[in-house]
């Protein structure tokens, strides 16, 4: 069995929210509640779920862009607190991220060569130890060196991504975060970002958390995959059994709603958002939505549980 | 350093802008023509043969005593031409007038009205006013100036600090502001200036001292709005120091402000120290000052020419200073930037 790469236990997210004259907090909003998984090296692990669950949450708070609310981390079998400004600085030397806006996340004033140079000089490598790098880089992401002297506006959306890619690349990271970043681009263009991940896997070594919201992307590329709800994990296990067998109602409808290109079967969709409804207190999550609910779903606290080498976090797997 | 294609097209689109652009041309031009107005506008020859040696007053000090004169000062060159008996060749500036000397040879009492010799006429001291005006604008100008990128810098630091450390910090320096921009500002130029004397680096201090409030409010609000674009979250994460996020990141994004409202404060100056001048609390007399001239003229109601001319080189300098700016403000419009051509 590989080492795991990076560990999460109980990472919980929560943001105050702020009401009134003076700005006190009123209440926390939680975005990530009791977030448990491990990343084995050169595994692609994928997360997917609704806009609004808490995926993009999850990426950032795992290098710090978001609060770290409670819950411990275990990198490269070091253990570390994300909550202190030192440990943060180590966690990054290992674990970058890639932002899911190709078009946001690069800064319009600076050439591509002042991107991937600025973070290689902030680290202490010389201007020629850098350069050398960013060459290697850029060719691991398929771009030619004549891109160096180009602004960001000169370059397609993908193209655009794949030098985020490189930007998180060049520090050489073990854990890349992937957040959305075929969300923004066409679906031929998905295709070379795509292949570019798992040529960066194949040959670098580095293990990738997918978020995403497209089951087919997910499918294509990952080896495992996190079903998140609200903030929660509703089921996890390996990409073949977890998609083409969902045992959680909500991967069941997540499932049934993508778009395929057989107009005999419409995709159905699923009723309502989680918005409108509130996050319910007690029992399952997904319990207001659900097309299978039971008065049982509601009560108590769900715990995830083991069916046929899958996690699932949903009573009605108890009695079959 | 590479200039990026969002500037360039900016500069292009300002180009584009005739009366902008010119107003640019011509205003520079005037700056950097007035700017040797110490040599060119001024009593002292430029060139002076005397007894067979060149001697080149305009730019160095020479002696009475070498033109067969008794003291060690300078000597008065006007004087000098007509008085000595010697062979004397001179090239004189285009316009020889010292701005601080009077003109003791006309017959009467100041002030003259223009003249060939004048061509403006003087002022009420008998000073010519066409060097007046010149000495006037290049002091003036040059204040301006000074005022407006000390005021700039400080108005990015203030502001920029507050938009990217935001929360209690922001909040905090917001209230600061509000009590120091409520301070009367004539009131702590006469108080200080009586203080500690008027001079050109304490006015332009003061005013300093006040003039970076607007500018601080434009660039909070582009440090608030850019520090949580993701390009400067990732250069966070990239392990980036703060330096680089704000100088390198936020600062260059964060400029429009900074360019557009840069006319306007420069008029801004031009206009307060001449106010100041024209109150007498601006720069200590005989400085060449057009507010100094301005206040002759209303003193002098019956001598026209010297408010007309003071008045039409104020109203001539502001009116292009504006037409840049408003050429400025077009080219930066975000609005027009999108556009595809």
């Amino acid at each position: 069995m590989a080492t795991d790469a990076l560990t999460i236990e109980n990472l919980t997210v929560r943001y105050p929210m702020r009401g009134g004259v003076l700005g006190r907090v009123q209440h926390f909003f939680t975005a990530v509640e009791d977030f448990s998984f491990s990343l084995k090296t050169g595994e692609i692990l994928a997360v997917v779920g609704e806009s609004g669950c808490g995926k993009s949450t999850l990426a950032q708070a795992l290098v710090g862009l978001a609060p770290w609310t409670k819950g411990e981390m275990t990198l490269l079998g070091q253990a570390y607190n994300p909550a202190s400004r030192k440990d943060l600085t180590l966690i990054r030397r290992q674990m970058q991220m890639v932002f899911q806006d190709p078009f946001s996340s690069l800064n319009p004033r600076q050439t591509v060569s002042e991107i991937l140079m600025y973070p290689l000089l902030a680290r202490g490598f010389s201007r020629i130890e850098s350069t050398q790098k960013i060459k290697e880089t850029l060719s691991l992401v398929g771009l030619s060196t004549e891109a160096l002297s180009r602004f960001p506006h000169a370059f397609s959306g993908g193209q655009r991504q794949r030098i985020g890619i490189a930007r998180s690349l060049v520090l050489s990271p073990k854990v890349l975060i992937c957040d959305e970043v075929t969300s923004a681009l066409d679906v031929s263009v998905q295709a070379q970002v795509i292949q570019v991940l798992d040529e960066i896997r194949r040959q670098a070594g580095i293990s990738l958390i997918f978020i995403s919201h497209d089951m087919q992307v997910v499918r294509a590329l990952a080896d495992n995959v996190i079903v998140m709800y609200l903030g929660q994990i509703q089921e996890k296990g390996s990409v073949s059994q977890v998609l083409s067998s969902p045992k959680h109602p909500y991967t069941k409808a997540l499932i049934k709603s993508i778009p395929t290109l057989d107009r005999e079967h419409p995709p159905e969709i699923l009723e309502g958002d989680w918005a409108s409804q509130g996050i319910p207190q007690t029992g399952c999550r997904f319990a207001p939505r659900c097309p299978q609910k039971t008065s049982l779903c509601t009560e108590g606290v769900i715990p995830l549980e083991m069916v046929d080498s899958v996690l699932c976090r949903c009573i009605l797997n108890r009695s079959t | 350093m590479r200039i990026s294609q969002e500037t360039k097209n900016k500069w292009i689109r300002f180009r584009k802008n005739k009366r902008a652009f010119y107003s640019l041309v011509i205003l520079v031009v005037a700056y950097l023509a007035s700017l040797t107005s110490p040599w060119t506008v001024n009593d002292k020859p430029l060139v002076m043969l005397f007894n067979g040696n060149f001697y080149f007053p305009a730019f160095f000090h020479y002696s009475e005593t070498e033109f067969g004169g008794v003291y060690n000062t300078e000597p008065d060159y006007k004087k000098l031409l007509y008085s000595v008996d010697a062979d004397i060749w001179v090239i004189m500036p285009p316009i020889p007038h010292d701005p601080l000397k009077a003109d003791l040879s006309l017959e009467g009492t100041p002030p003259f009205p223009p003249s060939a010799s004048h061509l403006l006429g003087t002022d009420a001291n008998g000073r010519d006013i066409l060097s007046r005006l010149i000495h006037g604008f290049r002091i003036c100008l040059s204040f301006s100036l000074c005022l407006t990128v000390l005021g700039t810098l400080l108005g990015i630091l203030i502001g920029g600090i507050q938009g990217y450390l935001g929360r209690y910090f922001d909040t905090l320096f917001q209230r600061g502001i509000e009590i120091w921009s409520s301070l009367p500002f004539l009131y702590v130029v006469i108080l200080i200036g009586s203080i500690y004397g008027r001079s050109f680096l304490l006015l332009i201090l003061i005013m300093a001292a006040f003039n970076w409030i607007s500018l601080s409010y434009y660039m909070r609000a582009e440090f608030l709005k850019l520090r949580s674009m993701p390009y400067v979250k990732a250069a966070s994460m990239l392990g980036l120091s703060h330096r680089h996020l704000f100088f390198k990141e936020i600062l260059p994004n964060a400029l429009t402000p900074v360019v557009t409202l840069f006319p306007f404060t420069l008029i801004g100056g031009i206009g307060s120290l001449t106010s100041l001048d024209f109150l007498g609390f601006g720069l200590q007399p005989p400085t060449p000052s057009w507010g100094e001239l301005m206040s002759q003229g209303l003193n002098h109601l019956y001598a026209p020419w010297i408010s007309i001319s003071t008045v039409a080189a104020l109203f001539i300098t502001l009116l292009l200073a504006t037409f840049i700016g408003e050429g400025v403000r077009d080219a930066m419009d975000p609005k027009s930037g999108d556009r595809y051509e």
